[in-house]
C-alpha cells in the first residue's frame, strides 16, 4: 500500500513537473520569437489570439498536418531513431531537479518537490546528456545529405569539446559541497534572505562564467550553432526533416535550454532559495522557475546581439582558454578548500538568520 | 520488481550484444553496443552501485561510442557483399574461446549456488560516490596513481603518433589560401627544399615560388 502510494505520487510528480516544463518550453518559443522581435526593432508574432498568446498551439497544429517528407536514400530506421534519441535525453534529465524545498499539501502531508533524489544525480544528467549528443550526430547521417552530415560532425564534435569543459567547470562546485546530489547543494547554499549563499557570487564565480558559456555551446545556440549555421549549411542536422521530426528536433533544443538553464540555477543561483522560502515553502517553487527564465532570457538576448563564430575559433576557444580555465578555477578551488577559506566564508555567508533565510 | 527489471535490462542487453555482432551494417553495430552499455548501467543502478553506472553512460555511452561512431560517419563505410568468410582458420579458435567463456558461466554459476553470497558489511554505504573516492584515494592509491599515469602515457603517446606524419601526407604540399597538392605538381628545380615554409603576401606569389603550374586553364570568375 506505502509502495502504491509512493508510485502514485511519483507518476503524478512526473506529469506535473512535465506539464509546467513543456508548457513552459512552449511559452520559451514565443517569448524568444517575441523578445527577437522587439530587439529587431519589429513587433514577432502577435496575431493568434491576445498579443500572440496562442502561438504555440498554433505551431504545434501546424507540425502536426505539415506533410512529412522522407528522403528515398536515408538510413530509415536511424532517421526516424535520431529524433527520438534526441528529444528523450533532453526530456530524461528533468527528474533530478529539486524545483523546490518541502512543502505541506492537505491530503497527503509532506512532500519533496524532487522526483528523483539520489547519490549522483549530477553525474546523471553530465550522462544523460552526453548521450543526447547521438541524437544530432545520427540525425546528420542518416539524412544522407551532405550538409546535414557536415551539420552532424560539426555537432558532434563540438558537444564532446564543449562537455569536457563543461564538466570541469562543475567540479568547482562539486568540490566545495562535497557532495553530487542537487537537493543537498541547493540546501547549502541557503544563506542570509536565501540569497548570500549563493555559489554563483562567493565562492564559483569563474565556474559559473565557464558553466554558463559551455552550456550555451552544449545546446548549439548563437553564438556556438554552428551545427545549424544556415548561411553555410541550410539547416545542418535537421535540413532533411520536416513535420513532427523536425518539432521533435525544435524541442529537444528548447528542453535542452531549460535543463541547462534548471542546472546553472540549481547548482550557482541557489536553486529554490530566495527570501521567505523558510516561511512559505512555495515561493520557493516561483524562485526557481523564475531565476530559470532570467538564464533563457539571457538566451534570447544573446542571440539577438552577438554574431556566429567560426569553427576554428570555436574550437580553439573552447580547448585553449576554456578548458585551462576550468583547470585553473579546480586547483584555485581546492587549494582554497584545503586552506579552509570556504568554511571562513561559510561562517558569515551561510549560516541563515531568523529572518527569512 | 527486482527480478523484472532485471529481467527487461539483462533481456535488452543481451538483444542489443546479439544484435551487435548479426548487424552488416557497422553504424548499427555501433548503436547496438551503445545500447548495450546503457542497459549494463541500468543493471549496475539495480544492483545498488549509481556511481557505476553513471561513469559507464559518461565514459563508454557518451565519450568512447560517439568517437567510434563518428570515426564510422567520417568513413562512410559502404554495405559490403556477403563474401566467403575469410580467415577460415580462426574459426576453430573461435569455437574453443566460446567453449571456455560457456565453461566459465557454468563454472559460477555453479559455485555461487553451492555456497550462497555471504552479506558483505555495512552494505548501505557500498557503492555510494563518498565510499567509492575514499577507497580510491586510501586504499586504492597506489593503482589509482598507476593507472592515471598509464592513461597520461597513452594521451601523449597518441599526440607524438598522430604528429610524426603531420595532418598531411608527407606527399603533399600545401598553398595558403589555395588548396593542397600532390609533391609532383611542383616545379622541383625552383623549390628543391620542401621542408621549409615560404613567405608570401597572397596565393599567387605563393604559387609562384612553390612553382605550381597552372594545371586548369579555366577563366577565374
Amino acid at each position: 500500500m506505502e509502495d502504491l502510494k509512493h508510485l502514485g505520487l511519483l507518476m503524478i510528480g512526473i506529469l506535473v513537473a512535465f506539464t509546467v516544463v513543456m508548457t513552459m518550453v512552449a511559452y520559451t518559443v514565443l517569448a524568444e520569437r517575441r523578445v527577437l522581435g522587439f530587439i529587431q526593432g519589429r513587433l514577432g508574432p502577435n496575431r493568434v489570439g491576445p498579443g500572440g498568446f496562442l502561438q504555440p498551439l498554433a505551431d504545434l497544429l501546424k507540425f502536426i498536418f505539415k506533410e512529412d517528407i522522407i528522403p528515398d536514400k536515408s538510413t530509415r530506421f536511424i532517421y526516424f531513431l535520431a529524433p527520438i534519441i534526441a528529444t528523450t535525453a533532453a526530456l530524461m534529465t528533468m527528474v533530478v531537479y529539486p524545483f523546490g524545498p518541502d512543502v505541506n499539501l492537505p491530503v497527503i502531508g509532506t512532500i519533496r518537490l524532487v522526483i528523483a533524489r539520489f547519490d549522483v544525480a549530477l553525474l546523471y544528467v553530465l550522462g544523460v546528456t552526453s548521450v543526447g549528443v547521438y541524437g544530432i550526430a545520427l540525425a546528420g547521417w542518416s539524412s544522407n545529405n551532405k550538409y546535414s552530415l557536415m551539420g552532424g560532425l560539426r555537432s558532434a564534435a563540438q558537444m564532446i569539446s564543449y562537455e569536457l569543459a563543461l564538466g570541469l567547470g562543475l567540479i568547482g562546485v562539486v568540490l566545495q559541497s562535497g557532495t553530487l546530489d542537487l537537493y543537498s547543494i541547493v540546501e547549502q547554499q541557503a544563506g542570509h534572505l536565501g540569497i548570500s549563499g549563493w555559489n554563483m557570487i562567493w565562492v564559483q564565480p569563474l565556474g559559473f562564467i565557464i558553466y554558463l558559456i559551455a552550456a550555451i555551446a552544449e545546446t548549439n545556440r548563437v553564438p556556438f550553432d554552428l551545427p545549424e549555421a544556415e548561411t553555410e549549411l541550410v539547416a545542418g542536422f535537421h535540413t532533411e526533416y520536416s513535420a513532427m521530426k523536425f518539432a521533435l528536433f525544435f524541442l529537444a533544443e528548447y528542453v535542452n535550454m531549460f535543463t541547462v538553464s534548471m542546472l546553472a540555477t540549481t547548482l550557482f543561483l541557489g536553486g529554490w532559495n530566495g527570501p521567505f522560502v523558510h516561511q512559505l515553502p512555495w515561493l520557493g517553487v516561483f524562485y526557481f522557475l523564475g531565476k530559470v527564465i532570467l538564464f533563457l532570457f539571457l538566451y534570447i538576448w544573446l542571440r539577438g546581439t552577438l554574431p556566429r563564430f567560426r569553427f576554428d575559433q570555436l574550437m580553439s576557444f573552447g580547448w585553449k582558454y576554456l578548458v585551462p580555465a576550468a583547470i585553473i578555477n579546480i586547483v584555485l578551488t581546492a587549494t582554497l578548500q584545503w586552506l579552509g577559506a570556504f568554511d571562513y566564508v561559510a561562517r558569515f555567508l551561510k549560516t541563515s538568520t531568523g529572518w527569512g533565510g | 520488481m527486482q527480478a523484472l527489471l532485471f529481467i527487461l535490462f539483462a533481456g535488452l542487453a543481451i538483444g542489443c550484444a546479439i544484435s551487435m555482432v548479426a548487424q552488416r551494417n557497422p553504424l548499427y553495430s555501433a548503436i547496438s553496443l551503445i545500447g548495450v552499455f546503457i542497459a549494463l548501467a541500468c543493471l549496475y543502478v539495480t544492483l545498488a552501485a549509481p556511481f557505476i553506472a553513471a561513469v559507464q553512460v559518461i565514459v563508454y555511452a557518451g565519450a568512447i561510442m560517439v568517437l567510434v561512431v563518428f570515426v564510422i560517419m567520417l568513413l562512410n563505410v559502404e554495405e559490403p557483399e556477403r563474401q566467403p568468410m575469410r580467415l577460415r582458420s580462426l574459426v576453430p579458435i573461435a569455437v574453443m574461446l566460446a567453449a571456455v567463456l560457456f565453461a566459465e558461466a557454468v563454472f559460477i554459476i555453479y559455485f555461487v549456488q553451492a555456497s550462497p553470497a555471504t552479506p558483505t558489511r555495512n552494505v548501505s554505504d557500498v557503492g555510494l560516490t563518498r565510499s567509492i573516492g575514499e577507497g580510491l584515494f586510501t586504499t586504492y592509491l597506489l593503482p589509482f596513481e598507476i593507472t592515471s599515469i598509464l592513461l597520461l602515457m597513452a594521451i601523449v603517446g597518441a599526440m607524438t603518433l598522430a604528429r610524426t606524419s603531420g595532418l598531411l601526407s608527407s606527399r603533399a604540399a600545401v598553398v595558403p589560401g589555395d588548396q593542397v597538392f600532390a609533391k609532383e605538381m611542383l616545379d622541383r628545380q625552383k623549390y628543391v627544399d620542401l621542408l621549409t615554409p615560404v613567405t608570401a603576401h597572397s596565393t599567387e606569389e605563393a604559387k609562384r615560388l612553390l612553382g605550381v603550374e597552372d594545371q586548369d586553364q579555366s577563366p577565374k570568375p
